[in-house]
């Protein structure tokens, strides 16, 4: 007896004396000391063309859209960012001093990009995808701080309290997550790839943070790395694979890519509506030519091969015939709506148009989901979605669920091959309350 | 092209725009429309929608049409212009008679005015009531201006010749200009009217030619004005909250307390109407025509339900068929000879039919709209595009407790009459709204949905007919049972003539049954649906009874012939024969029978009917009818040629063929445009539009469950007139009748079923192949 | 408020931002040729030219529309002879009339995308436009006409 005893005491110690040393060394490894306040006035001089590069890169990176409320002002936070854990806020990355990063030196900005932690040495919730601008250069990162320290107007704006409750208000936790989830390297040039697929895949793993929105994530709220880009919903949305699964009847050339970033649609694809609309329109619009096109070119390759121009003519072809309604589209509720409303802007002969999708070819109708669809139907696309000057109007207050329903029905069960989208009267209903 | 003058007003861009401002405007400001000054009548070939004034001295010989000193003519027009180019129409007659260039002549579609008489638009009456006027008015002008030329020359007026505005004789000639500057007065009494001499039928030189219609221009350009786009300084916009029953239900309490934060709102009124119009009717307003309507979403009004709040299209159906089966219902229209007992005590062979038609809505595209208030001279002014000024103005004067003389009903072009706006009840809250508010302006609008719950829609009709034969299979007597809702009881009892059992009628509900075909004994029986008079305001709709008595009859004539092995074009070539009641008479039916007769062959010709091999499952379907009553018939033959899928029971209408005989064609061009519309109407009508009465209202609101015809559906149309000299028919309406009874009878004809329900739907003819 | 250009001029439209297009241009701007007829996008007589492209005004909210250029029927062409228009006064297209600013800017729209459109294609892009005088057979003839008249130039 006094032997198991003295077994168990030791074991009770040695199990005691590695959760201390656990505890302590998550503590040692999670603590960030604070980095001093720059005294006012002290900023460094910045060269014109750095902070043309903080300008695009900031645009690539479209802080602004995470970082202003709606109606606030620019770069000022507060954007309200609902979770599976709550909502938080985003911060006030103005030159305000007080309530901005006014005050932070390029080395605090620097380790907030690279690790997640802000001046204070407090840790940053992962919606701040530091895990991405830790692939960025220093150089790039420190322009983006050389452009807010400039050219961004300071703003009094104070961070409204994040509504998470414990254990997630916890910032020190988020050491632990990211020791099992994230990857904080910098971009590592691959000497097997060009120039500009190396460039390219630098702005998508990096800045322009893709995997953000277009890799799914895990329990705890982490990317699922062994799924990189493989598609994920965001905000009621569908962010497709931007991987060989794909799901568009078409794929993605280099060309396509970098159209769409530029212009907000590609004809044979679709175009950038919902939270993807102000990526181009208030981003990557932005960037200059060679870097949207790196970017197409990476992500081309990420997606696979692509068809003959034949092959690709055939199928367009075939889509715009199905596309003409027939002598008895009046029975069917579906294609007979469809003929009414739909039919009098989305019609094309031989050519596409830009920003007029054919709605056999466009990715809405083949993707797993068919939320992208229904939220365009209930509310359309506006002078800030799709290519700039053309919109399209919503029908949230024109058709019911069950006529919506129908429309999207009609469009799955004849303009493509793929599974009929279950409960669709339920699915419209469910989009048309998130955003009432 | 003639010549427009159009009366360019400084442009008040406080008026022009609210909110909405230019920046860097110039002064053309015809691209942006004028708003319609809240005073004239309506020119509709003038940019501002402003008639011309004359230049100097006028001439008026009656108070038609006047000339002016530079020899521009305007008449005066008292119909409504909703397509059918009516001002052009009648200008011309009259034009023609006065011999003057068409360059010359201008239209004024008249504001109420006591001075003009009766004011409607409908029945397809408007060019048949106006030959013979505007044909006297014109030979007036003529006549006197001959007589004053003749008179300054001192000739022979018979030596005088008018042509172009001019009066000639031997070197001399003097412009109708200049006559009237030196002075020209002289007025016709009736009776002198009357005696004119009109021209032979060879000399008239604009009657039966092309020209282009006064309205067209501004219908392509966005400058045409409709009551929609009335704009009045000061105005508010109101919408309706409506009751759940036409009629009979009372507001029990409004709570306005969750719109009261709404930008732009301003109130809700209940309204207190004296003239029983619109019962139980709530309008609410807003200082812009959304913030009137996003804030009525907020109001909450509850009524006491009148008592037909649960009333069915299948009760209504129901209650006919009980009315039918009642002997004593209905009255007894006098044809030759109705009494038929006797013939179908003594029948061989009965053959016995019963034909429906559903609820169908006027939706003409203009939504019924009316803006009023009360001018600075104590005059109410209504401005609303309306087709029977003369039936609402005295209801209006109740409603407003004023004298009639007060209030006047602005013109406007209509979006579409087709008689919803016969009846004019949505005038009457945009009337009593204003008198609300101490007589402000109230723009009131009823958005889509509303317009179909307020109309007044084709009734539903229950039909049976029934026919004796002998035992040689000769036609002995027919009877022709019709039951529905009746627009004229409703709306204007005095208009209803008396059957020969002394019961009134609503002609409306039955022309038609008194067909012109020779069968023997013959009874057509008339009966009032009076639940659904209670249920909802019945509407006189483009072909009213015609466009489902017909359905009947047509085939039911065709049901006849196969009953006894004849064929259905010779059947009815056979039994139409112009003897004795059916012989027709001067000047509106001359030739009677034979014309109609007439148009049947030369339909049989054009369609090929009979000759030509077509398809599996494809046949051609003949009907005959004549349009709008005995009294003024515009003689009708329709084919039409289909395919039915036996798989779907889809109809797929390949071709119709269509003949009219309606007397002298006064345009050939506006007549083929009015005969297209009424076909594609009844084809609408036939296959594809319907509605029901559900809980006392219609069941469809809107397009998305209310299908009428569209482009893809309209088939390839071949119309033909019958070149005639006789006295001009109307052809608004009659080309409607003749649709639906040849689909029918294509339908049996290509796979053997017969339909009997208006409209006929793929899972019927499934159902009837089964 | 809300800029944009109507008919090449710069307008400023101070309205609720859930305005539809439709009625600011009727009430606020004053242009009344573009018509209401059904509310929901089905029937076409609202429609105008918004980045040149056919666009059912009376479901497009304002906010949606800021910064873009949009044509009414009366400013689709200075002199009113849009080779549509032209077509139109020409077969005399128009009865009521009300539908046909409508059906003018969806035409335009259609023969500026396909210059040389077949029967389909007129079926296809114009039966969205409804017409209830029925001028259909008037309009399909308008607008091959139209179409021939547009190759000769």
């Amino acid at each position: 007896m006094k032997k198991i005893m003295k077994f168990i005491k030791k074991w009770l110690t040695v199990v005691f004396v590695v959760l201390v040393i656990g505890v302590v060394g998550f503590a040692i490894y999670a603590y960030e000391p604070s980095i001093e306040l720059m005294p006012a006035g002290s900023q460094p001089n910045f060269e014109p063309e750095v902070i043309e590069r903080g300008r695009l890169m900031a645009a690539a990176g479209n802080c602004a859209s995470c970082h202003t409320a709606a109606g606030g002002p620019p770069y000022a936070g507060n954007y309200a960012m609902p979770t599976d854990f709550g909502t938080i806020f985003s911060t006030n990355i103005t030159p305000d001093r007080e309530q901005g990063i006014g005050g932070w030196s390029p080395a605090a900005f620097l380790r907030a990009m690279r690790t997640g932690v802000d001046r204070e040495g407090n840790h940053l919730y992962p919606a701040f995808p530091y895990n991405h601008y830790a692939k960025m250069t220093e150089a790039d990162i420190l322009s983006i701080y050389a452009y807010i320290m400039t050219q961004v107007e300071p703003a009094q704006v104070a961070q409204k309290p994040n509504q998470l409750p414990f254990p997630f208000n916890q910032r020190y936790l988020q050491a632990g997550w990211k020791l099992v989830s994230v990857d904080l390297k910098p971009y590592q040039t691959d000497p097997q790839q060009s120039a500009v697929w190396n460039r390219g895949a630098y702005l998508v793993e990096g800045v322009t943070h893709c995997g953000a929105c277009h890799t799914p994530r895990n329990v705890i709220g982490a990317e699922q790395n062994d799924k990189k880009f493989a598609g994920a919903a965001v905000d009621g949305w569908s962010a497709p694979a931007l991987t060989a699964d794909n799901e568009s009847l078409l794929p993605w050339s280099a060309a396509d890519y970098s159209t769409y970033l530029k212009t907000g649609a590609t004809r044979l694809h679709g175009v950038a509506a919902g939270p993807m609309a102000p990526v181009v329109h208030a981003g990557l619009q932005k960037l200059p030519d060679e870097e949207l096109q790196a970017m197409g070119v990476y992500l081309a390759d990420l997606s696979g091969n692509g068809l003959t121009e034949a092959a690709t003519n055939d199928i367009i072809g075939a889509s715009l015939e199905q596309n003409k309604p027939r002598q008895s589209y009046r029975w069917d509720t579906g294609e007979r709506l469809y003929a009414t409303a739909c039919a009098a802007c989305h019609y094309n002969v031989e050519q596409i148009a830009e920003g007029r999708p054919d709605l056999g070819i466009n990715s809405a109708v083949h993707l797993h989901q068919p939320d992208n669809l229904i939220q365009v139907i209930l509310d359309g696309l506006d002078n800030e979605s799709g290519i700039t000057g053309v919109v399209m109007p919503g029908f949230r207050d024109a058709l019911n669920d069950q006529e919506v329903a129908l429309i999207v029905g009609y469009l799955r069960a004849t303009r493509t091959d793929k599974k009929p989208w279950p409960e669709l009267t339920k699915k419209v209903s469910e989009i048309r309350d998130l955003y009432p | 092209m003639f010549k427009q003058k159009f009366s360019q007003q400084p442009i008040d861009t406080a008026k022009i725009t609210r909110r909405g401002f230019l920046i860097g405007m110039t002064a053309t400001g015809a691209v942006f429309g004028f708003p319609r000054a809240a005073y004239a009548a309506m020119n509709p070939a003038t940019l501002s929608g402003m008639p011309n004034g004359p230049d100097g001295a006028t001439f008026e010989p009656t108070l038609w049409y006047w000339i002016d000193e530079s020899g521009q003519v305007n008449v005066n027009i008292i119909r409504a212009e909703m397509g059918q180019h009516v001002g052009t129409a009648i200008a011309r007659i009259l034009a023609d008679e006065l011999e003057v260039d068409w360059q010359d002549v201008q239209i004024t579609h008249v504001d109420s005015d006591d001075k003009w008489g009766l004011m409607v638009t409908g029945g397809s009456w408007s060019v048949w009531q106006s030959w013979p006027i505007y044909r006297q008015a014109g030979a007036a002008g003529r006549t006197a201006l001959i007589e004053a030329a003749a008179n300054k020359w001192g000739v022979d007026p018979a030596a005088c010749q008018a042509r172009n505005g001019v009066i000639t004789s031997g070197e001399q000639s003097i412009s109708y200009g200049e006559l009237v500057a030196a002075g020209l007065s002289r007025s016709y009494t009736e009776d002198e009217l009357k005696a004119l001499p009109l021209k032979p039928h060879s000399e008239l030189r604009l009657v039966g030619k092309d020209v282009t219609a006064l309205d067209i221009d501004n219908k392509t350009n966005g400058q045409a004005i409709y009551g929609l786009d009335a704009k009045v300084d000061g105005m508010v916009y109101g919408v309706p909250l409506l009751p759940p029953t036409r009629m009979g239900s009372k507001v029990d309490s409004i709570d306005d307390s969750e719109a009261k934060g709404n930008k732009g709102y301003l109130q809700t009124l209940q309204l207190d109407d004296p003239s029983g119009t619109v019962p139980g009717w709530v309008v609410v307003l807003g200082t812009s025509l959304m913030a009137a309507k996003k804030a009525s979403k907020k109001v909450q009004v509850k009524w006491l339900e009148g008592e037909t709040a649960q009333v069915s299209e299948a009760d209504i159906q129901a209650h006919a068929r009980q009315l039918i089966n009642d002997p004593d219902a209905g009255a007894i229209l006098a044809t030759a000879n109705p009494d038929t007992s006797a013939v179908f005590a003594q029948a061989a062979e009965t053959l016995e039919a019963e034909y429906t038609t559903s609820t169908v809505l006027h939706f003409q595209l203009e939504p019924v709209n009316a803006t009023a208030f009360k001018n600075d001279d104590g005059v109410w002014e209504i401005h609303t595009g309306n087709q029977w000024q003369s039936l609402i103005l005295p209801t209006l004067a109740k409603a407003l407790d004023a004298e009639p003389n007060q209030i006047i009903m602005r013109t406007y072009m209509l979006g579409g009459g087709f008689g919803r706006r016969l009846n004019g009840d949505y005038a009457v809250p945009a009337a009593l709204a204003s008198k609300a508010i101490g007589g402000k302006p109230v723009k009131l609008v009823l958005f889509r949905e509303d317009d179909a719950m307020f109309d007044s829609p084709r009734s539903p009709s229950v039909q049976k007919l029934r026919m004796a034969f002998d035992a040689e299979k000769t036609v002995m007597g027919m009877e022709h049972h019709a039951a529905a809702g009746w627009p004229t009881q409703v709306m204007v009892p005095s208009f209803m003539p008396k059957g020969t059992n002394g019961e009134p009628y609503d002609p409306f509900a039955i022309d038609g049954a008194d067909h012109w075909y020779t069968m023997g004994a013959h009874q057509v029986r008339a009966i009032s649906n009076d639940l659904a008079n209670r249920t909802f305001r019945p509407g006189w709709l483009r072909s009213v009874g015609p466009g489902w008595t017909h359905f009947a009859v047509e085939s039911f004539v065709d049901e006849a012939a196969h009953k006894i092995g004849a064929d259905p074009l010779a059947f009815r070539l056979d039994h139409l024969r112009a003897e004795g009641y059916n012989a027709g008479s001067a000047p509106n039916a001359v030739g009677g029978a034979s014309r109609q007769a007439q148009v049947l062959r030369r339909l049989a010709e054009l369609s090929g009917y009979g000759n030509t091999p077509l398809g599996k499952d494809t046949a051609i379907g003949i009907a005959t009818t004549f349009g709008q009553s005995r009294t003024m018939p515009t003689w009708v033959a329709g084919a039409v040629q289909l395919h039915v899928d036996r798989k779907t029971g889809v109809v797929d209408v390949q071709k119709i063929w269509l003949v009219f005989d309606c007397g002298t064609v006064i345009d050939p061009d506006s007549a083929r445009a009015q005969c297209e519309g009424a076909a594609l109407w009844g084809l609408s009508m036939a296959l594809y539009e319907g509605t029901e009465i559900e809980n006392s209202n219609v069941r469809d609101r809107n397009l998305n469950t209310y299908t009428p015809v569209r482009m893809i559906d309209t088939p390839p149309l071949e119309i033909e007139f019958i070149e005639s000299s006789e006295a001009p028919v109307g052809l608004g309406e009659p080309g409607t009748t003749v649709v639906a009874p040849a689909i029918a009878n294509a339908i049996h004809n290509a796979v053997g079923v017969r339909m009997r329900h208006l409209p006929i739907s793929p899972a019927a003819i499934l159902s009837a192949l089964s | 408020m809300i800029k944009l250009k109507i008919n090449g001029r710069d307008v400023s439209i101070d309205a609720e931002p859930d305005t539809p297009l439709l009625w600011a241009i009727r009430d606020e701007v004053g242009l009344t040729g573009t018509k209401f007829g059904c509310g929901i996008g089905m029937c076409g007589a609202c429609t105008v030219h918004v980045g040149g492209r056919a666009t059912r005004s009376c479901i497009t909210p304002l906010s949606a529309v800021d910064g873009t250029e949009i044509t009414t029927i009366e400013g689709l062409d200075a002199s009113h002879s849009h080779p549509v228009q032209v077509a139109w006064r020409d077969l005399q297209v128009p009865q009521c009339g009300y539908c046909q600013p409508g059906q003018i800017m969806q035409a335009a729209a259609l023969l500026s995308d396909i210059p040389n459109p077949t029967d389909d294609d007129i079926d296809s892009v114009m039966t969205g436009n409804l017409c209830r005088c029925m001028t259909y057979p008037r309009i399909r003839q308008a607008v091959r006409q139209a179409a021939a008249g547009k190759q000769e130039v």
